[in-house]
Formats: C-alpha cells, structure tokens, sequence
C-alpha cells in the first residue's frame, strides 16, 4: 500500500497571521487505501533540513477544522476524517517560518487500522522551494 | 452453464481515485465496461464523510440511479470494524457489535446481500451480530486471505461456531491470493528496481516453491494474529530462508523481497470444494494480468473450475493488488488490468 505521492507539490508555503509569519504549512494524503478517523492517525512526525519539528508545533486540519496531534486522538466525527485521496493541511508553528529557497521535509505517518496488527509507519519525503 | 457471477471490487480503482481521475461514478462505469454485473464496495474509501451520507435519502438515490444506469447488482460491502479507534483501548463487546450491527444496516441500505468482516473481528462480536445479520438479509463473511486459508486449525474455529449456532447468515469470502504458484511478477521486479541481488531473488523463489511443495504448514486460530503469524512464518521456513539471504550478502531490499513471500500462499482448490457450503461471495484477487490473459501468480482456471465443480452460484469480484509494486515508479492503470481480468475470469467461467 505504499509508494504513493502524497505531497501537494504546489502548497508548502509559509503562514502570515496579523502581518506576521507564524509557521510554515504543507499539504499530504495519507499514505493508505481508504479514509480514516483521525484518532487512528497514532502520529505525525516531522523533519525540515535535518531539524526534528517538536510534536507539540505541529497543527492538523481538515474540512476547515484545526486539531493538535493530541487532540486528534479523539476525534471520530464522520465531518472530520482523513478521506481517501483528499490532502490534510499540516501547519508547523515557527517564527518567521522557512527562509526562502530550497528545503527538505520529512514526514512520517504513523495509521493503526485495528485490523492490523501492527501500525503503518510510512516516511514520506519531498524537496520544496519556498 | 455455469451461474458464477462476475463483480468488480471498487478497491482496483485505488490509483485512479486517488489521483482524481475516477470518482465513485466513474468507477461504476468503468466496473460495467468490463461485462461485470456486481460492484463490490469499500464505503469508507469512496464515500466522503462516512457513514453519514449513506444514511441519507439524497445519496441514496443517487447510488441507485448509477446502479440502475450502469446495470450493476451489488456484490459485498466491505467493511472495516475499526474496534481500537481509540489508542487507550479495545471497544467492550457491546460496542463492537453494535459497530458491527452499524455495518449491516449501512450495508442493507446500499443494497448488499454481504458484508466482508476481517480476521480481527472477534469471535463473539460475529456470533452476537448473527440475529441481526439475518433480519437485515445480510450474510456476514470472513475474508480468507494468506497467511489464513480454508480447512485449517484457524478455519475449524470457526466451522465449530456455524454448526453449533446453525446459521446460514455467516461463512467464508475466500481471496484468490491463497492460490499463488509463485510470487508475483511485479514484486519481483520492484525488488530488482530496488536493487535486490538475483542469486537472493532464487533462494526466495525457490523457498516458496519449496514452501508448495512440501504443502503449506497452516495457521492456528489465535485472536493474538502477530504471535500466530509468526508462528506460521517460522513453520514455513522463514528462518532458514532468511539466512541464506543473508548469507548471500543480502540487502534491504533482498529481505524485504523475502518477507513480502509470506503475503502469497498455495491452497489446494480442492478447499473450495470442500467448503462450498459456507462460500457466497469470492475477492479474485490478481496482481499482474499480462497481454495474453494470464495471471503472474494466480491459478486462475483451475480455481475457478473448482468453482464450477462445486456449483458455485455467487460472484467472483476483481480485486487488482499490483498498483502498490508500481505506483513509486510509474503509471498504474487499473483500468486496463481489471478488463484484463474479468476476461480471464469470462473465458474460464464459460470455456
């Protein structure tokens, strides 16, 4: 089930709030066969040009709603699922966000479907230009 | 003449709709053009927002116009009883079957005579579903898929719960992919683009056909389906064929090859046979349909005359798994592959 795309080539870019960059956000599908509840999403774990993200940093949104990794733990609201094929926006808390060029990004996605018995960790990688 | 029936399982389209070439419509339309008559459905990968749409009329209808327009019965609803949705425990019995009694109802809505359940959905969830599953018209499936096969330890657990309870409303969905002669083809090429040696692809190759010829050692029943995986692996030579490629300096990607030779198994046809009573709905698993309409690994004409041997009268439903050894590398196109299929599953139903 592996060996997906799942960046949108189109949408890394930094985040302005009230004049200000405050982070930098990207754009992923799951790298699975169906849609998912966002509490099975067991993880997400980022790495920008070598430097690990800190999990508390990272903000998950889909269908227009914003959840903490630790409040996805929670979430089963059929509203708000991980859908097949559809791109989650990923924001990383970071003042002044990415400089401008090329970086690389690492992520990984760990998904327990219960049938399984183990979860999936599969580590996504891409080059972007901001 | 035989009564087989031919579906398509929705699940063959994953690399079209997720590249947004197909969506659900267009992967019914796509099931009609191959002369299949059933669709078999994954809700949760093709339907957004499940299950709330599926509850509405306006879906609904929508579901049915398309059916009616493309001429499709429905197969089997594929269900997934998502039982550890929450990472601090298991859902207490109760919950559990009443997810499950969710499913049926969901499954009932869109018309399906069957829901597929996997190997994780606990015994008593299954046995205490039973009593809906038959006021709602919906056969309750096990998935038989390797390392799992048909006349086994794991499968008398099962066979003693039908026979103690009497059902009719439970029994087996076998997947085609417990009939593999060989590893498949685009596995083994994803291994060499990945740089496996070719002296650790034979010793693999040759453990597997080593593996058929010696008859596979089967699963138990275990709810722990690491521990019996496992098991089954060890039992069927895991360690020894390991070694040797480790032994012939192999890498990352001769021993991801090695490990990927337990998804595959080699089950007498003659199971079907056996077992014809508990069959009402089949997963044609395939993984590379060439030109000529043969299959890489399946044995598509002897498992489908045991098919007609047995009188079978329900659908075998094309489910395309080679997407995932070629999409990092290039264009996958179910399409082609499904129509592929279904013309081998025709000519050997009918010839």
């Amino acid at each position: 089930m592996a060996g997906r795309v799942v960046f949108n080539p189109q949408a890394f870019a930094n985040v302005e709030k009230d004049g200000k960059t405050v982070g930098f956000s990207f754009e992923t599908k799951a790298q699975y066969y169906r849609g998912i509840t966002l509490s099975i999403v067991r993880d997400i774990k980022i790495n920008i040009d070598g430097e690990d993200v800190k999990r508390e940093d990272i903000r998950f949104s889909v269908n227009g709603e914003t959840f903490t990794l630790e409040e996805m733990r929670t979430v089963i609201d059929s509203d708000y699922r991980w859908e097949f094929g559809e791109y989650a926006v990923v924001t990383v808390l970071k003042e002044g966000g990415l400089s401008k060029g090329k970086h690389h990004i690492k992520a990984l996605q760990v998904i327990a479907p219960s049938y399984m018995p183990f979860q999936i960790e599969s580590m996504n990688e891409a080059d972007f230009e901001i | 003449m035989s009564e087989i029936k031919r579906s398509v399982s929705l699940y063959s389209y994953q690399d079209e709709y997720y590249d947004g070439k197909l969506d659900l419509e267009g992967a019914l339309r796509e099931t009609a053009a191959t002369g299949a008559t059933g669709v078999e459905l994954l809700a949760e990968q093709m339907i957004k927002r499940f299950p709330k749409p599926i509850e509405t009329e306006e879906f609904r209808e929508k579901w049915f116009g398309w059916l009616k327009k493309y001429n499709l019965e429905p197969s089997c609803y594929d269900a997934f009883l998502e039982n550890r949705i929450f990472d601090n425990r298991t859902l207490s019995l109760g919950e559990q079957i009443n997810m499950m009694k969710r499913d049926i109802r969901l499954a009932s809505l869109l018309g399906f005579p069957n829901l597929r359940t996997l190997v994780s959905t606990p015994m008593d969830v299954i046995e205490g579903s039973l009593e809906y599953a038959e006021k709602m018209g919906v056969k309750i499936g096990l998935e038989v898929h390797a390392p799992f096969s048909l006349n086994s330890g794991w499968a008398d657990g099962y066979m003693e719960m039908i026979n103690r309870t009497g059902t009719k409303f439970f029994g087996f969905i076998p997947d085609m992919g417990i009939f593999c002669r060989n590893i498949p083809d685009v596995v083994r090429d994803k291994a060499r683009r990945k740089g496996a040696k070719e002296e650790c692809i034979k010793i693999v190759d040759d453990a597997y056909a080593k593996r058929i010829a010696k008859g596979f050692v089967k699963i138990k029943y275990d709810l722990n389906l690491g521990k019996a995986n496992m098991e089954y692996r060890m039992a069927n030579g895991m360690q020894e064929m390991m070694d040797a490629v480790k032994n012939a300096g192999g890498g990352p990607a001769d021993m991801e090859y090695a490990g990927s030779s337990f998804t595959y198994s080699w089950s007498e046809p003659q199971d079907i046979i056996d077992n014809i009573d508990y069959i009402f709905h089949t997963h044609a698993k395939f993984y590379n349909m060439h030109e000529d309409y043969t299959e890489t690994a399946v044995a598509i004409p002897e498992v489908v005359d045991a098919f007609k041997k047995a009188g079978y009268k329900g659908f075998l439903s094309s489910e395309y798994e080679g997407g995932e050894h070629l999409r990092a590398d290039m264009e996958v196109d179910s399409i082609e592959q499904v129509r592929r299929h279904q013309e081998a599953l025709r000519r050997a139903i009918e010839e």
